[in-house]
């Protein structure tokens, strides 16, 4: 946790989803999240982990249960970064990332400014006219994360965002994001099957798993507040993915 | 060298077909030999140019009409289930009636002349906008719909920032087949209500001059393929920079 | 006896087979094309006895535009029925098509306009208002060469619908006189009508053809053909009501009333000086010689061709 912390608390209550074919996808789960906090979410493919992060994003709702967010009084602290990055394809990279500024009403001048600044942040500044037809998939994908960022969000929520990226970009990007969160200080939900990723990036790892989504591990991760690279081949990280391996395949 | 690609077929075909006619193979009166097409065209020139003219203002008048009324109903039966279930099957309508039946009730309504054509250009050719248009705006990409919901969009900001653009390929389709349709539509309304190349077709056929007749068919096939390529180039322009159809392979 | 299965079995056994054969043994049946609806122009044909004469017929019905002349000449129809102007194009262009059986003695083309404009002459209706006719034809452009269109609005001849010409008053239109007039009587419509035959043009009309070459291979055909539809049209001038409930199943679009009414108005044309003299269908070489010099003068045909090759009399 980082000591400016400007993310949200969460409660989730006895949250419990079911789908239309009586399928209990999320059986009445309880879980707290700090303010700042990064928490991964793993577990494998179809276990509930995305239908989880979309109720929290509130796209929809629980059958039973409550999530609480505090504080809850702004309307749009919360954003969302998807598999793939979804961007308009008939609008240039500036404006894409400025789109949650234009819903909101923001005036042209100063959303294109903040679009221009947060698109720096993800080192996209000789791309601000290029179109995303025209754009390699981790460009894409940096343009998503810059979309997400600017509203200045208290929750940013991730869904396997880099799953369809190539291993040097992840890894690229995984840092970027680390850095990004350390830099503002949200809550941040990380949606992955990818149990290295998961222990990279998170200070907290939530794994999901058998029927209706049952917390199958619920782990602080015991590793170093500044992960780069090099982390990569320190010996904790890979301690850390063991256990969280075997949480899975239980 | 590859926009001489389809002019070979062409060639070919005219030329067995000349020689086939000249040489008694296929009588003259069944179908023409392209000299006589070519000297039916030279010869009524005059009547044939005046005549393609007001085609093509009927057929393009036509034409945008369905383009915009297509894509304006198509918008509305957006809106919701209940509007599409109980209006959906009226659009299917204008696509199954057959045009040669309805035409002469257009001109009952409407009166001997353009706008009668016009009106039969019309009918002829909205379906298609109407079905493609409808199509594309319901298909839009999930994920981007969850985005103008988590941004507290309105339905009028998702509907043109989001659904009208991201349709805009499908409305493209729909314009390319409309757009042969309405010729097709115009003609029919001038065999009924009289001018342009259905007039010419008509009266040609009376006098058993299927030259001219092939000459006049002609030259609406060429009006059909103008308007064609008109859509295509519109679409080449607002399409290029971001749609598949329009990149480089 | 075969149970239920065993019969459907041995059915879809030998069904392949008895398509196949269906298929190989050619139809011998004659075809007569006729270029409009079964009406009682072509009453004399739906009451002919062909296997009478040996003669495996059936007749098809035709609608706006069907181009019987060239159904006979390509040899698709045995037999159609076409006018004699359609007749001289058609050979003018070389087309062998030749003329067997003038139903129409004279022209039953005409032009309807509403009584209450009071017009003498057919050159009036061209003076003012809007005129549909098939500008294409022949006697259109004779009444172009001799009055002028410069007054009128001339407008697509509407096909036998008279819903435009009900509508407004100073509407004319193109009709047969044994048809369209009727039609509009009865919907209360004061009518009148002027024959083409004013201006001096009168080709024989619903005359049954045949190509040259058929004729020239099979002339018993031809002339058993001809007595046959002699014989037919002499049937239904003396009793038409059976062919009339015939023809109106076919055509249901024309009450049994109007039929009987179409098959007494149109008699004079049918049966006229010639016909009493020389047997229904008759022609004669003067009226084709004055046909195609018409012809020739309106600039459709660029040689005399000659009358006797257009039409055999058998």
């Amino acid at each position: 946790m980082t000591s400016t912390s400007r993310g949200v608390a969460l409660q989730l209550e006895g949250v419990r989803r079911v789908f239309d074919n009586n399928r209990v996808v999320i059986a009445g789960m309880d879980l707290q999240i700090d303010p700042g906090e990064f928490l991964a979410v793993l577990g494998p493919s179809g276990c509930g982990k995305s239908t989880l992060l979309r109720m929290i994003a509130r796209l929809s709702e629980p059958d039973s249960g409550h999530i609480r967010m505090q504080p809850d009084g702004e309307p749009f602290q919360t954003a969302f970064v998807f598999q793939d990055a979804h961007l308009l394809p008939w609008r240039d990279v500036l404006s894409n990332a400025a789109l949650p500024l234009e819903l909101m009403g923001e005036a042209k001048l100063t959303r294109l400014e903040k679009a221009r600044a947060v698109l720096g942040q993800v080192g996209l500044l000789e791309a601000l006219d290029r179109y995303p037809a025209e754009l390699s998939g981790g460009m894409r994908m940096r343009v998503s994360l810059a979309r997400a960022l600017i509203t200045e969000p208290r929750l940013l929520l991730l869904d396997e965002p880099f799953a369809a990226l190539d291993e040097i970009t992840r890894f690229h990007l995984d840092v970027q994001l680390r850095e990004l969160w350390q830099g503002r200080g949200m809550t941040v939900i990380f949606v992955t099957h990818s149990v290295s990723e998961a222990a990279f990036l998170a200070n907290r790892a939530v794994v999901l798993g058998g029927k209706g989504a049952a917390i199958q591990l619920d782990r602080r991760l015991e590793l170093p507040a500044v992960r780069n690279n090099e982390l990569r081949g320190d010996p904790r990280l890979g301690q850390e993915m063991r256990l969280l391996l075997g949480a899975i395949e239980e | 060298m590859k926009f001489l690609a389809p002019l070979v077929p062409l060639v070919l075909l005219t030329a067995i077909s000349e020689f086939l006619v000249r040489e008694g193979f296929v009588r003259a009166y069944l179908i023409p030999a392209p000299s006589d097409v070519f000297r039916a065209m030279i010869d009524s020139r005059l009547e044939l140019a005046q005549a393609l003219l007001s085609t093509s203002a009927g057929s393009l008048a036509g034409f945008s009409m369905s383009a915009l009324t297509g894509i304006a109903i198509a918008v509305l039966l957006s809106s919701s289930r209940a509007v599409q279930r109980a209006f959906y099957p009226y659009a299917i309508f204008f696509q199954t009636v057959p045009l040669i039946a309805v035409a002469p009730l257009l001109v009952i309504w409407f009166g001997f002349g353009i706008q009668t054509v016009i009106a039969s250009a019309f009918v002829a050719s909205v379906f298609p906008v109407i079905a493609n248009t409808l199509s594309g705006i319901l298909s839009t990409d999930p994920p981007l719909r969850d985005l103008f919901k988590l941004y507290h969009a309105s339905p009028l900001a998702t509907l043109f920032k989001l659904r009208l653009p991201a349709a805009l390929p499908q409305v493209f389709t729909g314009l390319r087949v409309s757009a042969g349709l309405a010729v097709i539509g115009a003609i029919v309304g001038e065999f009924i209500a009289g001018g342009g190349l259905g007039s010419v077709v008509e009266i040609a056929r009376t006098q058993q001059r299927i030259d001219k007749v092939f000459a006049a068919v002609l030259l609406a096939s060429l009006l059909g393929l103008g308007l064609f390529g008109l859509i295509n180039l519109l679409s080449h322009l607002m399409l290029r920079r971001w749609h598949a159809s329009e990149q480089p392979q | 006896m075969l149970s239920h299965s065993m019969q459907r079995r041995a059915f879809l056994k030998t069904a392949p087979a008895l398509a196949l054969f269906a298929a190989c043994t050619k139809s011998t049946r004659l075809k007569l094309a006729l270029n409009w609806k079964p009406e009682p122009e072509f009453g004399g044909f739906y009451a002919a006895a062909y296997s009478k004469h040996g003669l495996a017929l059936d007749i098809l019905p035709g609608g706006t535009g069907t181009p019987t002349v060239q159904m006979v000449g390509a040899g698709s129809v045995d037999f159609g029925i076409v006018s004699a102007d359609e007749i001289i194009l058609a050979r003018s262009h070389g087309n062998d098509v030749v003329a067997l059986f003038a139903v129409f003695q004279d022209s039953p083309t005409g032009i309807m306009a509403h009584a209450s404009r009071h017009l003498t002459s057919i050159g009036d209706v061209l003076k003012d208002g809007t005129l549909a006719l098939e500008s294409g034809l022949p006697f259109a452009r004779l009444l172009k060469r001799k009055f002028g269109f410069s007054h009128v609005k001339i407008v697509p001849s509407p096909g036998g619908d008279i819903t435009s010409f009900l509508h407004d008053e100073k509407f004319a239109q193109q009709c047969y006189l044994t048809s369209e007039p009727i039609a509009a009587r009865r919907q209360g419509a004061a009518v009148k009508v002027f024959a083409v035959s004013e201006i001096g043009y009168d080709p024989y009309t619903t005359v049954l053809a045949v190509s040259g070459e058929s004729l020239r291979k099979n002339p018993v055909r031809a002339q058993a053909m001809v007595t046959a539809v002699r014989e037919g049209w002499q049937s239904y001038l003396d009793n038409p009501k059976a062919v009339n409930q015939q023809m109106h199943q076919l055509n249901p679009t024309m009450d049994l009333d109007t039929f009987a009414q179409v098959a007494e108005v149109q008699k004079p044309f049918i049966e006229t000086d010639a016909t009493r003299r020389n047997g229904l269908g008759t022609m004669s070489v003067q009226r084709w010689e004055t046909l195609i010099a018409q012809f020739k003068e309106l600039g459709d045909i660029s040689q005399t061709i000659p009358a006797q090759e257009c039409f055999r009399l058998l």
